[in-house]
């Protein structure tokens, strides 16, 4: 074993972790906010819209991811072209970015809409008593308070989705994972890269779980 | 005297369960109302339809000549001048208490956020909690919340009261504190609806009480009427039990 040639080759594999973090936060931030339009529509009283978001959330949950990525990078600029008419590059970044949103969305929601349902429905009426219209009541009163109670599972899925993003390997993304894999591959030491990317995804995945329990005491006082 | 909420021959069902039955009755300007009856009467259903908190099916509600059941009435206006409060208080946790009373004046009515918290302020200084204005409800007590929630319900400049038990959840020795207010409120001329068990306060403040049972209004009439000799034998029951303690 040899692991002294991990250090000369830290700035790609930086790299490679600066692609896993953006993907990974964009991914997170659309995916919460699909996720929460879905849960309202989930809550709906219109009996279409409730099971649009249903039906979503249930296709979505019930595939796996790997297919979904590979799915949008070959989808997305045919749907593109189709539409538009034209040929547009789409990249194998942005197909992925979207394939986790949507994906991640179907979770989200789910989280949301407990959140939503674990507040009170006194605190809608009394939104409403002060004039409120639904949509002020939802974004004052009770996402806010929604959102505080369900941070702790909110990022225990990011986290889940930290180390799903190693799945972009499939179309060929240099994520993290993958510029460990291939700079091993190139020096003869894939033990070495694969051990040491490991224990990097370790320590952050552990590091970041160990962030929101403490976050979680905080918030229950 | 004009007739500030108008009540007529509402109806109003749970699937097949009718929770109310032909409850007509009205409040007019500057009124006190005490509505009271044994739970399960429909009391406090009745005072949600006021301000369309609860549909109903059959029948119509006046507030202030805009009628409650109609779709085509803008509810979120009509019930940002109807002020109500509730059993359990409802303060917004997530908000200090002045932004519990400034939220809903800059975002339903309007005002600057300097106008709204000074007349939050101002409000809090009449229900003696001036003190605690950039505290968080959950570290006030239970009276004082829901003076909170009266003052809160005050400053959107309410052109009638509405109260939902607003003493029944809380402990003994702090009822008072909350009565005193909405005693004082009485006495300025406000409009007030008040769904209550306390009949001390029915008896100094109320001009009129209305006693319901399964549903129906039951009776309707003066105060002095109402603990003098109320003529429905429900009413003398439901008395005779409350004054005994």
């Amino acid at each position: 074993m040899d692991f002294s040639q991990i250090i000369p080759a830290l700035p790609d594999l930086m790299d490679g972790m600066w692609l896993t973090l953006k993907l990974m936060v964009m991914a997170v931030v659309g995916g919460v906010v699909l996720g929460t339009v879905l849960a309202l529509l989930r809550l709906s009283s219109n009996p279409v819209l409730s099971g649009l978001a249903k039906a979503y959330v249930n296709i979505f949950r019930s595939v796996p991811l790997l297919l979904v990525i590979i799915w949008f990078y070959l989808a997305v600029p045919m749907l593109l072209n189709w539409i538009t008419g034209e040929f547009v590059a789409v990249g194998a970044f942005t197909s992925c970015l979207v394939a986790f949103m949507m994906f991640e969305a179907a979770y989200y929601c789910e989280i949301v809409r407990a959140g939503i349902q674990s507040i009170a429905k006194g605190q809608v009426n009394a939104a409403y008593a002060l004039g409120m219209t639904y949509g002020q009541a939802m974004r004052l009163v009770v996402l806010p308070q929604a959102f505080r109670k369900m941070m702790p599972l909110l990022l225990q899925q990011s986290i889940i989705l930290f180390q799903d993003t190693s799945l972009v390997y499939a179309v060929g993304l240099m994520d993290f994972l993958s510029s460990a894999r291939s700079r091993g591959d190139i020096l003869g030491l894939p033990h070495e890269f694969l051990l040491f990317a490991g224990l990097i995804y370790f320590v952050v995945s552990f590091a970041a779980s160990r962030g929101v329990k403490h976050l979680q005491k905080r918030l229950a006082v | 005297m004009s007739s500030m909420i108008s009540i007529n021959n509402v109806n109003k069902w749970y699937g097949d369960f009718q929770v109310l039955t032909d409850c007509s009755t009205s409040v007019s300007k500057g009124e006190v109302v005490v509505v009271c009856g044994p739970s399960g009467s429909g009391k406090s259903t009745l005072i949600k339809c006021v301000n369309a908190l609860e549909p109903f099916q059959k029948g119509d509600i006046i507030v202030d000549g805009i009628s409650v059941g109609d779709p085509k009435t803008n509810l979120p206006k009509l019930r940002s001048r109807v002020g109500m409060v509730f059993q359990h208080f409802e303060l917004f946790p997530h908000l200090t208490i002045v932004e519990n009373l400034a939220i809903a004046q800059t975002k339903v009515l309007g005002r600057s956020k300097e106008e709204a918290e000074a007349k939050g302020i101002k409000l809090l200084e009449r229900v003696g909690l001036k003190a605690h204005a950039h505290k968080h409800p959950g570290q006030l007590s239970g009276g004082q919340q829901q003076r909170v929630a009266i003052a809160r319900a005050l400053a959107m400049d309410p052109i009638c009261m509405l109260f939902d038990e607003p003493t029944s959840a809380l402990d003994p020795e702090m009822i008072n504190e909350v009565l005193d207010v909405m005693t004082e409120l009485a006495k300025e001329g406000m409009t007030m609806m008040c769904v209550t068990h306390e009949m001390g306060f029915a008896r100094r403040v109320a001009d009129r009480v209305i006693f319901m049972d399964r549903g129906h209004i039951v009776e309707d009439c003066s105060k002095d009427d109402f603990f003098g000799t109320p003529r429905s034998e429900r009413a003398q029951q439901f008395l005779s039990k409350i004054l005994q303690h």
